[in-house]
Parts: structure tokens; sequence; C-alpha cells
């Protein structure tokens, strides 16, 4: 390697930087270095000027001041030309030395701007590596703004054009990096004509150069013009440019992805020929060929199908052929193929095949000891389960296992997962899971995101009111600033309201309640250190509301707890101690202090300390919750009902109220009230005039945006607080009603001046402001899909005692990793799978919610039922009792869910179709959901019906097969498939032998016969009776041959049986494969033989 | 896309940082730097090679990719179009160029060739894109390159003789 061009100082300087021990010491260090750099420029700059000219070398002395040296700029090259010859060769390479210490020191964050003058002049240079260099170091330190990038225009337009290739190459990176969306017209004509320049190393960077300008200014180079080159590009003859070209149209592609629809075909020829190793070899990567376009293409493909079933369908044949091949080489770049395959297929338009495909994939990765594998396979069935949730339960264990490892990363994904597969069944668990972490967690964005999620699924699933109403505030307490205040609301108003059933189930309610008192008396009692400000409000408002009910203390030990908490000083233990959260500890008090029917000493003490705080606010409240206690007590009771958030406000707007005050002021000898509306004209008028008067000339200001926000801001409080606001609007003034009362605050003299009869001026007051006292009384109409979750939690809930009943079917084909003998560590993991996994295989998520569902709670209390909705989901306010696990209710067909997965042992791959709803794209068109009622291949021994009489008859089943005795099903055995009897196939021996082989597959069955088919003449006899052709039977060797078609000859089937008498007895035993074109037929028929000889 | 690669030794210093989505702002930089070290350098090598969540200056849902070889984490920090596995085959690449560049590529060469290390990855990545995975491609632009640049030198006039230092350098290279 050449040129080790690097003096000792630099060296020594990165010696002592890495010798440093502290950031003190570097900084030291470093600005040292600066001072000998700039000292560097100044005299190599003075040396340059000897040699080159005087006003060049001033120029660069003055350094700084940039505005002095332009006008110069220009004159560089040629500069530097004239200079020439040795000297300046040193120069040169000093200066490259100078400017890669510059660069360094910029990396450690230290201001190098004094030497980019020298990057500018460097990027002049003739010299490649010179020019390269100045303009790295200009790329990686101009700010986007800075003035000298106009200067290196002019260079690369010059170099874009030049017949050196690496100069072009050199400007082309240049420009990516460097150029501004003002700039891109500077040069987006050369960018554009080095498309079509001879080398491939320049035409596969124009491409990339030419998307970025489009990125920029996509006005001057336009979409139409980049996908126009792009999909030339495309088709290049050189490998390099099409992979570089393949990243501009996936970015293309996610943006819009219309214009590239029809590049399927051409994508997918690309991608086989590439699967096909038609690339030159030295494309390969470890013997991949060319891993990198094949993602690429994949992930295309995957942009382009989602959604569309027609393109789609194009691409399985091929994302087939490329899984199976990346599955093959099972190394790192292959892996990283077929995760792509995944993706890709979890992404379009779906396909039973490929999925399962996908499917087996996930599970190896998710098997895997390499913890990136693991990685990928818990992605990859995140993004698979929430449209096929029955994939999630063949890897309960491997689940349980990741969301046991110290790999945050790995757990993170993990829970990600566990979001997703969230159902009535596992919510419990998974919520359980989720607040785990979050307790555990100190990242902020995981926090957030895990707050969200828990709110989420909490509200969606919730199995009753009260594990609801426990999870949220063990969220408030863990992450009480991450939540979203409506959550509190929604809490507030379900706690309210209860179940908002029209029968009103008021003890349920009250029992709701009570628990929820209970809950927060013992927080108030252990307070935490830290306490987030939604946990403090909602205690305050819960306690303030419902303290009362509570029976593990008594009220004023309550009363007590809260002085304490707000007399405590410690704001962490406030949520922050804000002026509006202690207004709602006090509103509490009070509302307390009137339940409890007289003021205890603590409290007595906090109100009259508050009639002294510097919150106005907070002072008028104690001030006028003074004067009710001590001049009419009894109005306590009235000023703060009991559990009436949720009342309806009557509100006078006539005033009539005052009509006595009037009649008796007039009969005092006051003059009557006269409307003045013509002066009140007038009025209006002269300032209509007066606007109008030239005076004002300009509009009149906007209300500033403050003001706005500061309203705002005083509405949080009562928002926030929800149905809490609410009740405020029914107190009187000098009630505590917390931030809600944005009245008091509005008209504070004409309560102060009537402290006599608070509540008739605060009503008419709350009227006119209070939009949270739109008519409550109204009943909501329930909520549409209300009703429907509940059943569905019903009906779903049920199977969850049952442990692994959950999910049922698939248990079996989990269980062989277990080793035979489970240890203690095992059965909890298969516990806790148990727990995670119910309902998996039979419950995919409920629909989405309704759009109005969030942000309408705000305002409208009567909104607040929609939102309880999916959390009244609870056994005593469903319509319905909850099903026996046993007899799946007809509920769940109406929903499509298949349930009766807990009465029935499934085999594997039929389970297969029964559970998937979706067409079956690549599936020959000649069935009816043909295994539907395969699924029960050992009837149990007490009912010897035979389901596989019928089979194919799915209408036929219900009431003929299940009730007919053996003999006459016997009679009546013509084996259908398809709907239709299959016909026996005339084939010979040796054809047989023939396409015995062709036969893809296989379905040996083995059965201890009855005495019906205990020699090989009988079970012939059976073949034929079933329709089949009876091909040959050797009686030598106790064997025999048959064969039939189905659906007119698209599917063959071909059975082999041979008769083994077991000792000393009539019965024998029947070893039959049966071989088929169709897996489908020859599942059916084998299950269907079986059960006959049996 | 790719958002940006950084070089940071096991103390943290950073070896390389190349910004593909601009962050303005010198101590915006260094706190992305310092913020990818510190989750970086609190693994374990046996954890998987990503690390999802947040470098604000590069918005939400970016993802670290990257690999710890000896003294050195090489990462890439990318967004969700990206494919996990082909970033850490990617970064493979990029190590084993320099390897073949640097022969024997250590710490030192990466500050004090810190331009060369520039244009070999700038074969690798351009705009955030992956440019080219072939390492002999790679490497041959690499060649072409100083190629010329010595050729130019050599007409310019002969090149002076290799500093003292290099020498003592080469001595400093396990250092």
């Amino acid at each position: 390697m050449s040129g080790m061009h690097l003096s000792s100082e630099f060296f020594e300087l990165i010696k002592a930087i890495g010798e440093s021990k502290s950031k003190q010491e570097e900084d030291r260090i470093i600005a040292k270095e600066v001072a000998t750099l700039k000292r560097k420029l100044e005299s190599g700059s003075a040396g340059g000027g000897g040699g080159g000219g005087g006003a060049g070398g001033g120029g660069i002395g003055i350094g700084g001041p940039s505005l002095g040296y332009i006008p110069g700029a220009p004159m560089l090259p040629g500069a530097s030309g004239a200079a020439g010859g040795n000297a300046l060769n040193t120069n040169k390479k000093k200066a490259r030395e100078f400017l890669v210490r510059v660069l360094y020191v910029e990396m450690l964050g230290h201001d190098g701007s004094f030497g980019y003058i020298k990057a500018v002049e460097l990027a002049a240079s003739q010299s490649i590596i010179h020019k390269r260099t100045g303009y790295l170091v200009c790329s990686c330190c101009l700010s986007p703004e800075h003035e000298f990038r106009f200067m290196l225009v002019n260079q690369m337009q010059r170099d874009l054009i030049s017949s050196n290739l690496l100069e072009c190459c050199g400007a082309l990176i240049a420009v990516t990096n460097l150029i501004t969306s003002d700039l891109v017209g500077t040069v987006s004509t050369q960018v554009m004509g080095l498309l079509e320049h001879t080398a491939e190393t320049v035409r596969k960077k124009a491409i990339i150069a030419l998307h970025r300008l489009h990125q920029l200014a996509p006005d001057i180079v336009t979409k139409q013009e980049v996908t126009e080159k792009v999909r030339k590009l495309l088709c290049d003859r050189d490998p390099a440019v099409m992979g570089s070209t393949l990243n501009v149209i996936e970015t293309l592609a996610r943006v819009d992805v219309q214009p590239f629809k029809d590049l399927v075909p051409s994508l997918i020829s690309i991608l086989k020929q590439i699967c096909e190793r038609r690339l030159p070899s030295e494309y390969d990567y470890h013997r991949i060929p060319a891993p990198w376009m094949q993602m690429k293409i994949v992930r295309i493909l995957s942009v382009i199908g989602k959604n569309d079933m027609a393109c789609s369908e194009g691409m399985y044949e091929i994302l087939g052929e490329c899984l199976r091949k990346a599955e093959e080489a099972g190394i790192n770049a292959s892996n990283a193929i077929v995760y792509e395959c995944i993706r890709c297929i979890t992404n379009i338009y779906p396909n039973p095949v490929l999925l399962d495909a996908a499917g087996a994939s996930i599970s190896r990765f998710l098997s895997s000891r390499v913890q990136n594998l693991r990685y990928l396979g818990v992605t990859g069935l995140a993004s698979i389960v929430e449209r096929h949730p029955k994939y999630a339960a063949d890897h309960q264990l491997a689940v349980i296992e990741c969301l046991e490892d110290r790999d945050e990363t790995l757990l993170r994904k993990t829970l990600d997962l566990l979001y997703r597969m969230t159902n009535p069944v596992n919510v419990v668990f998974i919520t359980d899971r989720l607040l785990h972490f979050l307790r555990g967690s100190t990242d902020p964005y995981l926090k957030s995101d895990l707050t969200t999620k828990i709110c989420n699924i909490a509200e969606r699933y919730a199995p009753n009111n009260a594990w609801y109403v426990q999870t949220i505030t063990e969220l408030f307490r863990i992450a009480g600033d991450l939540v979203d205040p409506v959550v509190a609301t929604n809490l507030m108003s379900l706690i309210a309201e209860g179940t908002g059933n029209e029968d009103d189930d008021e003890e349920a309610d009250m029992v709701l309640r009570k628990q929820a008192v209970e809950l927060y008396v013992n927080l108030l009692s252990n307070p935490p250190n830290r306490m987030p400000r939604v946990l403090v409000e909602t205690l305050a408002w819960v306690l303030g509301e419902y303290g009362y009910l509570s029976s593990v203390m008594p009220l004023d030990a309550i009363i007590d707890g809260m002085c304490q908490l707000l007399q405590s000083g410690s704001t962490a233990r406030l949520g922050g101690g804000s002026p509006s959260t202690r207004r709602l500890i006090l509103s509490a008090i009070m509302k307390m202090v009137a339940q409890y029917g007289s003021c205890p000493a603590a409290a007595a003490k906090v109100i009259d300390d508050y009639t002294k705080s510097s919150d106005p606010d907070a002072q008028k409240r104690c001030l006028e919750f003074q004067a009710i206690l001590t001049q009419s007590p009894q109005l306590l009771v009235e000023v703060f009902p009991v559990d009436a958030s949720l009342e309806d406000v009557e509100v006078d707007i006539n005033l009539s109220f005052l009509d006595g005050l009037v009649s008796e002021a007039i009969s005092n000898g006051a003059r009557t009230y006269q409307k003045q509306e013509d002066d009140e004209d007038d009025y209006v008028n002269a300032v209509a005039t007066q606007t109008a008067s030239a005076f004002k000339m300009t509009p009149y200001e906007k209300p500033s945006e403050k003001a706005y926000g500061h309203g705002a801001m005083h509405g949080m409080g009562s928002s926030t607080m929800g149905p809490g606001g609410a009740a405020n609007v029914a107190l009187p003034p000098g009630n505590p009603s917390g931030a809600g009362s944005m009245p008091t605050v509005s008209s504070p003299t004409n309560q102060l001046t009537n402290p006599g009869e608070p509540q008739l001026v605060l009503r008419n007051v709350a009227n006119v402001w209070g939009k949270q006292a739109t008519p409550v009384a109204v009943q909501p109409a329930p909520a549409p899909f209300a009703s429907s979750v509940s059943t569905f939690a019903n009906s779903t809930t049920a199977p969850a005692p049952a442990g692994y009943g959950g999910f049922g079917s698939s248990t079996p084909a989990a269980a062989p990793p277990v080793a035979p003998v489970k240890t203690a560590e095992q059965l909890e993991k298969e516990r806790l799978a148990a727990a995670l996994f119910g309902g998996i295989s039979g419950a995919p998520p409920p629909p989405s919610q309704p759009a109005s569902y969030r942000p309408s709670a705000i305002a409208s209390p009567q909104l607040h039922q929609t939102i309880s909705g999916p959390v009244k989901s609870d056994v005593r306010s469903a319509p319905t009792p909850a099903p026996a696990p046993v007899a799946p209710p007809p509920e769940v067909d109406l929903l499509g869910f298949d349930m009766d997965t807990s009465t029935t042992t499934v085999s594997h791959t039929s389970s297969v179709d029964m559970f998937a709803p979706m067409p079956m794209v690549n599936e020959p068109s000649h069935a009816p959901p043909v295994a539907a009622p395969s699924p029960k291949p050992a009837a149990p021994p007490p009912a010897p019906a035979d389901p596989f009489a019928a089979a194919g008859l799915l209408d036929g089943f219900a009431d003929s097969a299940p009730l007919q005795p053996i003999s006459d099903a016997l009679d009546s055995a013509k084996f259908e498939f398809g709907g239709s009897p299959i016909a026996p196939l005339t084939i010979n021996t040796p054809q047989f032998g023939q396409r015995w082989g062709q036969c893809p597959s296989t379905h040996p069955i083995s059965v201890a016969s009855s005495t019906r088919s205990n020699t090989l003449s009988k079970f012939m006899e059976l073949c034929v009776r079933a329709g089949l052709h009876k091909v040959e039977e050797i009686a030598a060797t106790n064997e025999g041959i048959a064969a039939c078609m189905a659906g007119g000859g698209s599917s063959v089937a071909l059975v082999h049986g041979k008769i083994s008498p077991l000792p000393g007895g009539a019965s024998s035993r029947v070893d039959v494969t049966v071989k088929s074109s169709d897996p489908q037929l020859g599942l059916s028929l084998s299950m269907y033989l079986q059960n006959m000889i049996r | 896309m790719i958002k940006g690669i950084v070089i940071v030794n096991n103390s943290g210093k950073p070896r390389l940082t190349k910004f593909y989505q601009n962050v303005s702002g010198e101590d915006r930089q260094q706190s992305v730097i310092r913020r990818i070290f510190q989750q970086v350098s609190t693994r374990p090598d046996n954890f998987c090679n990503y690390l999802e969540g947040s470098v604000p200056e590069w918005g939400e849902n970016i993802k670290l990719i990257y690999r710890h070889y000896a003294t050195l984490y090489f990462v890439f920090a990318v967004d969700s179009q990206e494919s996990d596995l082909g970033i850490l085959d990617l970064i493979q690449v990029f190590v084993e160029a320099l390897d073949k560049r640097f022969e024997n590529v250590c710490e030192l060469d990466l500050i004090f060739h810190s331009d060369r290390v520039h244009y070999i990855l700038d074969e690798i990545v351009m705009g955030g894109m992956v440019l080219e995975t072939n390492i002999n491609s790679i490497l041959q632009a690499i060649h072409d390159q100083e190629k010329m640049h010595t050729d130019s030198m050599r007409k310019a006039g002969p090149s002076d003789s290799l500093d003292a230092i290099s020498t003592k350098l080469g001595a400093g290279r396990n250092w």
C-alpha cells in the first residue's frame, strides 16, 4: 500500500487522545491541535503564496472572512496549476494530511471550520485522491447552509463531464453528499447524461445520484423522469447497475407503487435468473447467488403485491422457489433471503401454501440457537400472527423462552409479538407481562410504546371492569406521565357510570366503585415515593367522589391521609405539585368532609392554610368553603351531592328564581329594568362607523395563540377529570370543584358578593359555560359493538379453564421438543404457554374499534358509554350465560371461528384447511372444503359412527352418518370425494407400478381389522365396494392393489394393501398404503379405508 | 435507507462517522455518537446484533445493526426498509474490504487513513443506499483510483521518500 504520508505530530496526537483520561483532558489536547493546525494553515499558505502569487496567499491568510475570499474562488484551479512543481506537490500532500486532521478534530466534536477553505481548494486539485479528500471533508463538515457549497458547484460541474471516469465517480459521490435543493438545477443535466456513460461504475452511481436530486427537488428532476430512467436501467447489460437501480425502485415504489406494477414480470424474471445462477459467479456471496439483489427484488415484490391479489398471484411461484433454494443453503446470507421472503409472504395477498412454508421457516429461526435468527423468528412470527393467529400456537415454548431472555432487543420484539397476539383469553397474562417489563424498563421509547400498548389491549379485551380499573391504576403508578389523559377520563367515567347498561345493575356498579376506592385507599396509605400527576388526580377524584364507600379505612382517616399527602411537601408525590393538582386534592377533601358530615381538624387546618395560598383559585375555594362551613353547614350536602358526577344539571335560563328579589326591589321603589336594545344598536353602529372612519386601516389583530393556549390549559384540568368536571358544574361557588369550574374563574366578583346564595349564581354561570352540562340524562344508544364483544368474550373465555384446551388441536404438534420427562421448569413454562396461547387458534383479533372510539370521549359524557363498552364484557352483564366448554355455542359459528377444537383431536395437516378462511389460490380447483369432515380420524369407540362414509357429503353429514349402523354404512359406502363418487381406474399391474412412483403424496395406515376385512378377498371386496378398481389380488403374499380416480380423472389414487393374520384369532392386521396425486384425496381415502377396515 | 454509519472503539471514541441523513450541528452529531455507543457497548457479544429504539436525530423506528470486532463497533443505523441480516453481511463486506486494503486492518488505520476508509465506504454505500456488494469490484475501484493518483504524482515529479514515521507506525499497529 502506498503512502503513509503522516507526520509524527498526528501520531502523537492520536496517542495522546487515546490515553486521555477525561473529556476535559481530551478537549485540551484538541484545542492545542486546533491551534497547531491554524498555525500550519497560515504558514503553509504563506509558503504557497510564495510559490503561487501574493493574492491567493493573502486570501488564505485572512482565513476566517470567507467573503473576502469568494471572488477568488474560480481562480483556484488556475492558481494551483500555475504554481506547479515539486514545492506544490509537497504542499498538497501536507494539505491532505492537514485535512485528515481537521476531519479527525471535527469527528471528536470540535470546530474545524478554519480548515474548510483548504478543502474547497483541494477539491480543485489535479490529483484524484487530493480532489476526493477535498470533496470528502466538505461533505462531512459543511452544514447544508454553508456558503462554501456554492463554491464547489463549479468544480462539480467540471468533474461531472470529465473524460476521466474516476473524476466522474468522485463528482457523483460529491453531488449526492453536497448538493442542496436550490442547487439541483446546476448539475441535473450532467448527472442525467452520465446515465449513458460507458463505464458501469459510473452508471450505477449516476442513478443513485439522480434519485437523490429527485428527492431534493422533485420539481426539477421529476418523478416521471426518474421512473423512466429507472425502468431503462433495470434492463442494463451490467448486473451491478441493475442492482443499484433496484434500490431506487424500492424507494420510489414505497412512495407510489402504481408506476411499477407492470414491472412485476420483469422483476420475477430477474429473480428467476439469479436463483438459477445465471449471473456471473463473481456476484456470488459465500456461494449464494447475488443475495442482496434477491433481497431487494423480494422487498420490491412485497411492496407491489400488498393488497393486490392479481400481482401477488404472479409472485407465488418464484417466491416459493426463492425461499426453497435459500432454505437449502442455511448460511447467514441465505437466511437473510429467507427472512425477506417471509416478510413478503405475510405482506402480499395470502397464499396458504406459501404461508405454511413461511411458518416452517419461522419455526426454524425460532428454534435456532443463534440469537440473530431467534430475533428474526420472533419478528417474523409477529408479522404473521396478526392475520393468521394459528401459527403462534406452534411456538409457545419458544416464545416463552424469548421472554426470559436477557437480551432486551429480543425481549422487546417478543413483547411486540405478545401485543399482537392478545385476545380475550390471554389478555390478563399478557398485560401482566407487559406491566412487568414496563416496571423494569428505563428507555423512554420503550416505556411510552409499552404504555400505549397496555392501554390498547386493556381497553379492547378487558375481561371485567374490576380488572380494568386495577390494571389502569397500576399503569398510572408505573408510567403515569406517559399515559394519554383520555385514559384517565375513561377510567373515571367507567367508575362513575359502571356498566352503563339499560337495566342498570346498580349493585355491580357499587361493587366496582368499592373495589376502586379500596385500591386507591391502599395507595394513599402506602404512597409510593413518586406519584405521577394522573395518578394523584385520579386518586383525588375517586376518593373524593366515593371515599364513603371505603370499608378498609374510615372516612376521616382517608381525609387525614389526603391532607398529609397535600401537606407532605413532597412534590414528587403530588405529580409535580402543580396548582391544579393541589386544587383537585382540596376538592376531594372538601367533598369528603361533606360526606363525613363534620370537618376533622387536619382538614380544617389544610383549608385554613390554603386560604392564604398564592394560588387565587385555591384560596377562593377555601375561603368559600370556610364560609359555608361556618355560616350554613347544612348547605354542604347540597353543595357536594353524593355520587352525582353524572347527574344532570337543571338550569333555569330565565333566572326565574330571581323574580322574588326583583319584585321586592321594585316594591321598594327601584326602577323596572328597561331593555336597552336601541342603545345597544347605536353603540354598535357607532363602533362600526368608527371602524369605517379611516382610523383603523388594518384588520384587527387576531386574538393571540397565547390567550387560547391559556384557556386550553384551564380547560385541560377539567377535561382530564372528565365526569369530575361534570360533577363540578353542579356545585355552587366556593365549592372545591377542581379545575373544572371555569365559571368560578370567569365571574369571581359575582360570587364573592353573593356568598349567601352561592348555588344560584353558579348554576347559571355553569349553564353558560359548562359544556359538560350537556344532557347526561339522555340514555345513549347501546354501543353497537359492545354486545357483540361481550358474547365474543364469553364464548372464547370458556375454554380457558381447560388449560391447554384453549389451543387444543395444536398442542400435540408442539409437544415433540419437550423431553418425555418434564422438569418443573418446563412445566412452569408450559403453564405460562397455556396462559399465553389460550384462545390463539380460534380467536383472531376482533374487528378494530370504530373510529369515533377515542377522540369523542373527551367532551360528551354520554359517549363514555361507548368507551366502557369493551370493558363491560363481563359475565354479569352479558346477555347470554357462558356456554359450557364442550358444546360450542352457536354464536361461535356466527363469528366464524372454529371453536370445536376442544372436542376433537385434529390432525395437524388437515387443520390448515379448517382454519384457512382465505381462498385457496394455489389449490387445485377440485373441491368444496374437502378435508373439513376428515379431521376425525379416530371416532370415539362408543359411537362407531362413520363420518367418512359421508366424506365430501357435507350436507348429509349431520342427519345420516352418525345414526347409521355399521352394516348399512358398508352397503352404501361408496367413497365420495369432492362431492361425487370416485370412479374405478381400469389399469393393469405394470401401469399401476408406473403410476405408483409418480404419485407425490403417501398415506400409510395400519389397522387391526375386524372380521369384516380379515382376509385379502374381503379387503379387496371392500375396495371395490368403495368404488375402486381391483387391479390385482396376489393370494401368495396376501397382497392386493386397487386404483381409482376422482374429479373426472384429474386426480388418481392407488391403494396397496397387505393382510397379516394375527396369531390365534379371527382378526388380522391390515397395512394399507394410499398413494395419490392429490394429497387431499389420498388423505380422505386413507382415512375412509381405515374406518371401513376397522 | 441507511441513515448513518458510526465506527466507535471500545472506549467510545469515534473512528469514523458518516451521516447519510444529515444531522446538523456538532453537538447533535456528538450526541448521536454517544447514544449509539451507550446502547451497543452495554450489550454482551452473545446478544443479537440488533437494537431497536430511538435515535431522535434520525427519527423513531431506527434500528441499529452492529458488529463488534476486537476493539471496534461497526454500527449501521437503518430504517425499517433495510434487511436485518443483509446489513450484517454488508458490514462484513466492508470489513473484509478494509482488511484487504490495509492488510490486517487495525484501529489506527482508520484514523490515519480516514479518507481512504471513506473512499472504500463510498464504493459500498452511496447516499444511504447499498451501491455495491461485490468485494472485487469495490477493491478494483479503490485500486484504480490509487494507481491514477501515483501515476499523476510520478508525472509531477519523484515522490518524497516515505516519512520516517511510517516505520514507527508499523510498531504501533497493535496499539
